[in-house]
Parts: C-alpha cells; sequence; structure tokens
C-alpha cells in the first residue's frame, strides 16, 4: 500500500512540474506578436520562395516530421532555433530589395526581442538541453552546412513559415487571438 | 648672400600667389556654407505611435527637405553599415517623420535624419538616445457608455490593431462583485451586462498592448442608471391579485350557476320509498270504513301478511 502510495505521489509530482514548466515557457512568449511576424513573412514570402535554388531539399525538415520534440525540449529548440537564425540566416542573407529588406529586419528585430524574453524566462526556470534537443539543432545546422552559403540562407529564410507555425503551436502565443 | 635672398624673396611670393588662387573659389562664390545637419532630435511616442522631430534647418527663400533612415538592434550589433530608409520619410518637408511603421520591434532602435536643398546634402544627425517602443505613453482610453434599453453597452476609442482592452463594471451597492470583460478592438459598442431597473453601474476601462506587455492607467469611471419603474409594478401586482381572485371566483361562480340552473330547469324529484306504488293502490286498502274493526282485529299469519303486503 505504502509502495503504491509513493508511486502515486512521485508521478503526480512528475506531472505537476511538467506543467509548470509548459505554462511557465508558454507565459515566456505570451506577450510577443507573433500575429505581426507571421504578417510581414507572408508579405515576401513568395519573393524569397522563388529564389530558392533547390526546391527539393529542406533545413528545418525536421521540425515538420518531428512534432515528437517533446514539451521539455520545447525551450531548448527554441532558443537554439532563434539563435540559428539570429546569428547565421539574417546574417549570411544580402538582400538588395529595399522592400523585403525592411521586412527581414524586422522579423530579425522580433527575434532578437524573443530571445531576450526567452532569456529572462530561462534566469527563472531551468532550459536544459537534452540530448534530443542537441541533436536537433545539429542536424539542422548540418543541413545548412550542406548548401553554399547563399541558398542555405535563401533556403531558410523560405522556411521561416514552419518555424513561425512551430512556435505558435508549442508556445501557445496565439491562443488569445 | 644674393642667392639666398633671392630664393627666400621666391619663395614667399609663390607662397603669397598660392594663397591668392586658393582664395579665389570662396571670394568668387557666394558665401554659403555646408548645409547644416538636423539638430535636438527626439521621439514623442504616444499609444505605439511614433512620431521623431528634430529642430528644422531654416535656409531663408529655400524649402529644405529631409531624409530619414532607422537601423534596429539587430542591424546595429550584426550588420552596423546597414541603415534602411524609412517608409514615409524619404524626402519630407516637415521637420517630423512617424515612424510607426517603421519601429515593428521590440527593441532599442537608432534613428538619424539629414536634410536636403537641392543637390546639397547635410551629415546624418543621429539620435543620442536609441529609441524603444516600450517607452510609449500609454493614456487611458477614451469609451463612451450608452444605455440600450436595460443593456449597458460600452464603446471604446479605436486605438488600432495592437490594443486590447480590459473593462471592469460593477453595480453601485455595497459589497457588489467586479466583473471583468476583455474586449479585442475599439471602435465597435460591446454589450457588458443587461441591467436590473432602479440600479445603477459603473464601469472603467484600461488599455493592454500586448507587444509590450504593458497596460495603460485606468479610466474615469463613469455610472449610469436605469429608472426604476414603479407604476408598471404596482399595475403588475394589481394584474397578479385580479388574476388570482379570477382564478378562484370564476369556478366557483360557474358551479353555483349550474346548480341553480339545475334546479331550475331539470329538477330531480326523487320520492322516498314508503310512498312508492308499485301496484293498484285498491288491493292495498282492501279494508272499508266498516270493516275498519275487522280489519284491525283480523290477525294474518307474516306469510299472509306478506303475501298481501307484496301483491
Amino acid at each position: 500500500m505504502k509502495l503504491h502510495c509513493v508511486s502515486l505521489w512521485l508521478l503526480g509530482t512528475i506531472l505537476m512540474l511538467c506543467s509548470v514548466d509548459n505554462h511557465g515557457l508558454r507565459r515566456c512568449l505570451i506577450s510577443t506578436d507573433m500575429h505581426h511576424i507571421e504578417e510581414s513573412f507572408q508579405e515576401i514570402k513568395r519573393a524569397i520562395q522563388a529564389k530558392d535554388t533547390f526546391p527539393n531539399v529542406t533545413i528545418l525538415s525536421t521540425l515538420e516530421t518531428l512534432q515528437i520534440i517533446k514539451p521539455l525540449d520545447v525551450c531548448c529548440v527554441t532558443k537554439n532555433l532563434l539563435a540559428f537564425y539570429v546569428d547565421r540566416v539574417f546574417k549570411d542573407h544580402q538582400e538588395p530589395n529595399p522592400k523585403i529588406l525592411r521586412k527581414i529586419s524586422s522579423i530579425a528585430n522580433s527575434f532578437l526581442y524573443m530571445q531576450k524574453t526567452l532569456r529572462q524566462c530561462q534566469e527563472q526556470r531551468q532550459c536544459h538541453c537534452r540530448q534530443e534537443a542537441t541533436n536537433v539543432t545539429r542536424v539542422i545546422h548540418d543541413n545548412y552546412d550542406q548548401l553554399e552559403v547563399r541558398s542555405a540562407a535563401i533556403k531558410s529564410l523560405g522556411e521561416l513559415d514552419i518555424f513561425l507555425a512551430w512556435i505558435a503551436k508549442n508556445h501557445e502565443v496565439t491562443s488569445s487571438a | 648672400m644674393q642667392t639666398f635672398t633671392m630664393v627666400l624673396e621666391e619663395i614667399w611670393t609663390s607662397l603669397f600667389m598660392w594663397f591668392f588662387y586658393a582664395l579665389i573659389p570662396c571670394l568668387l562664390t557666394d558665401e554659403v556654407a555646408i548645409l547644416p545637419a538636423p539638430q535636438n532630435l527626439s521621439v514623442l511616442s504616444t499609444n505605439m505611435k511614433h512620431l521623431l522631430m528634430w529642430s528644422p534647418v531654416i535656409v531663408p527663400g529655400e524649402t529644405v527637405y529631409y531624409s530619414v533612415e532607422y537601423q534596429g538592434e539587430y542591424e546595429s550589433l550584426y550588420a552596423s553599415h546597414i541603415w534602411i530608409p524609412s517608409s514615409w520619410c524619404s524626402l519630407t518637408e516637415g521637420p517630423e517623420c512617424d515612424v510607426t511603421d517603421d519601429i515593428t520591434a521590440t527593441v532599442p532602435y537608432n534613428l538619424r535624419v539629414r536634410a536636403t536643398l537641392g543637390s546639397q546634402t547635410s551629415a546624418w544627425s543621429i539620435l543620442k538616445h536609441p529609441f524603444n517602443r516600450n517607452s510609449t505613453i500609454l493614456t487611458p482610453p477614451g469609451m463612451e457608455i450608452t444605455k440600450d434599453g436595460f443593456h449597458l453597452v460600452i464603446e471604446l476609442d479605436d486605438l488600432g490593431p495592437q490594443f486590447e482592452f480590459l473593462v471592469a463594471y460593477w453595480r453601485r451597492e455595497p459589497g457588489a462583485e467586479e466583473h471583468v470583460k476583455m474586449v479585442r478592438s475599439g471602435g465597435i459598442p460591446v454589450h457588458l451586462e443587461t441591467m436590473e431597473p432602479g440600479a445603477a453601474y459603473c464601469v472603467k476601462a484600461q488599455a493592454f498592448v500586448k507587444a509590450i506587455g504593458r497596460y495603460s492607467a485606468f479610466s474615469q469611471t463613469e455610472c449610469v442608471e436605469v429608472q426604476g419603474e414603479a407604476i408598471p409594478l404596482v399595475l403588475a401586482l394589481f394584474a397578479f391579485v385580479g388574476f388570482m381572485l379570477i382564478l378562484v371566483v370564476v369556478p366557483l361562480f360557474v358551479w353555483k350557476m349550474g346548480r341553480l340552473l339545475q334546479y331550475s330547469c331539470c329538477p330531480v324529484v326523487v320520492l322516498p320509498d314508503t310512498l312508492k306504488i308499485t301496484n293498484s293502490p285498491q288491493k292495498l286498502i282492501s279494508c272499508r270504513r266498516e270493516e275498519v274493526d275487522a280489519c284491525a282485529t283480523a290477525v294474518m299469519s307474516p306469510e299472509e301478511l306478506l303475501r298481501a303486503w307484496i301483491s
């Protein structure tokens, strides 16, 4: 009887911790204006994706097939992918068109804000990077490195809608919209 | 010695001539200084509308145009050479620029302005402290409270898609519960509550900007009262009492009338058993007067009696 109680108690505690952790993470990005970022991207999506010279290859493919990114890994994967875009993709892409440049700048600066918000939450809660999350990130970086820098950057920009949809789903930031 | 002085003289003459030639352009052209850069850049931001302002560059008799460029924190960290022309202010006349459409993230933005006159352009003048839109001044929202019959309706100012509103309302009586409703956008009438007659209701509202996670102060509380309609209440009371009376009196009346009619129209007369004549009356009265005594004294046996009685 005692063992039964103890195991139930442990299970309950774990579940509670998980839900608290996830709920807290959702609150982390709740003040981000995801709708605006999605709108900005929609306006340039066609132009960006038209410049993609390798349509049969994807860089973020792991996100689509990986609905299997577990809730515990969401924080780490979000952090890593934001850094991927801010540190690599936006930097590697040179945009000559001022209209598109304006939208990309808007998205890049919004990502910077999201990184800051996520960092604040991290200070309060653990944002551990488990092996699975690190693997996902590494695969994406490897995919990126396999292409020539400019093509890789343009392709990654074109796949922003995948990333934005994934964020919205995992962080429930559009729940109030 | 003579050679030395001659050389010195030549040098002096050359120098003199050089200065003279150098000064000619200055003397010949008009006194137009290089176009000064605009000064005193500042941003006035209210309710997420951001206005960059500067002191105008005055050139008598000429119209000076201004160009504005911006740079987000991303650009300043990763690509500091990139400045993006403002959406609305490439060659604008007034000494101000609405940069709302340019400041699209909640990060510090660098802003710069320069003046243009014909082919001349001034140097860039940069805003001293980068502007972050989370420093915008949020004012309490304007609201209009109306009564639509018994419905409490609120209409808030339309402040744009970035604004949501928190509306608090309660009955003005001690211990009343405060209700809260989120209103997604302004400019549309929203129903809050159906009011009870004779009660006063109070409302206040505050704005919320999701993008910066900030609330404005609450607006002034506004109260409305719905007139308690006393006359119809009394009427209703009377009507109720009357109805109840009718419900009782009418069946009673109907029943009574029914009985009256019954007695007057179709009375049912019921004879007692002893008066019932089942046979000819002569047989029963078998004794005449003179035979009264005989009848009186004759003793019949029970069977004869019964037979006589039955017949």
